[in-house]
């Protein structure tokens, strides 16, 4: 097995512990450690790719750090999101708002 | 160097594997954060090995400086006690269920990747830090200001989404 596919293994098996967790997960907090890493598996995949292909390196790198920006934007946002949760169910469970009113 | 490489390497994917299966099963949410953040600093040493430094640093940066901190702050705000909300038993057929979302991409993925061998380079390309910031400021700057506008319209938006008004409770 080549360096890029042991590389992608492991991203691989980020991906599908995150996914995993994302169901298993009872709190919006654990299910956001999970997303994060989902997402850390995506980067090292691009890297990976970037850095062992003959591919352009520079463009891999700078995905990777994009998605960083990204999940650091989207964490602010889930953290917002959680506060709010918490706030108006007395409780940050999926359960706990698994239904809608119009 | 190649033995050295690859005990690294397995070094490397130990902690990942330990730590994220941590960040999944554990009880504690602070725990959790724990495996999070151990497989996050394996991470910046599998890009070091790939031999990019500079992502290596800002992975450091952002995600064990700045993302676990936020995580934190989201445990600590929710009040989340070791005995509390996960630390409930889960029911057989959402065990099953989450399995089963684990292992079909699994399966198909892992399939790809094993069946069709990329040879790949045998040592990683090494890219200059300036070479990174030239193509930030010419060829992809246009991706670069919009990460910085959803920077900021995601800060933007988690105030206005916390905040709350005086005496509307």
């Amino acid at each position: 097995m080549s360096a890029l596919g042991l590389f992608q293994l492991v991203a691989l098996f980020l991906l599908a512990v995150g996914l995993f967790g994302l169901i298993w997960r009872r709190t919006l907090v654990g299910m956001l450690i999970s997303l994060e890493l989902m997402v850390n598996g995506a980067g090292l995949s691009i890297v990976a790719a970037g850095q062992l292909t003959a591919g352009d390196a520079i463009i891999g790198q700078l995905s990777t750090l994009f998605v960083m920006g990204l999940a650091a934007a989207e964490a602010t946002l889930i953290l917002a999101i959680i506060l709010v949760v918490f706030k108006r169910f007395k409780g940050a469970q999926t359960m706990d708002v698994s239904e809608l009113r119009g | 160097m190649e033995i050295l490489a690859k005990t690294a390497f397995a070094f490397y994917a130990l902690i990942i594997c330990g730590g994220s299966i941590m960040a999944v099963m554990s009880k504690s949410l602070v725990r959790a954060l724990i495996g999070l953040i151990a497989v996050m600093m394996a991470l910046a040493g599998m890009y070091l090995l790939l031999a990019a430094p500079f992502i290596a640093f800002m992975q450091i940066l952002i995600y064990v400086g700045g993302v676990s901190v936020l995580i934190f702050f989201a445990i600590m705000l929710t009040r989340a006690s070791p005995d509390g909300d996960e630390a409930q038993g889960n029911s057989l057929r959402k065990g099953i269920l989450a399995l089963f979302a684990m292992l079909v991409p699994a399966a198909v993925l892992s399939v790809i990747i094993v069946r069709n061998p990329e040879k790949g380079l045998a040592v990683p390309v090494e890219v200059a830090t300036a070479a990174l910031g030239k193509g930030m400021l010419e060829v992809y700057l246009l991706p670069f200001e919009i990460i910085s506008v959803i920077l900021f319209a995601a800060m933007a938006g988690a105030v206005l989404v916390a905040w709350q008004k005086r005496g509307k409770q």
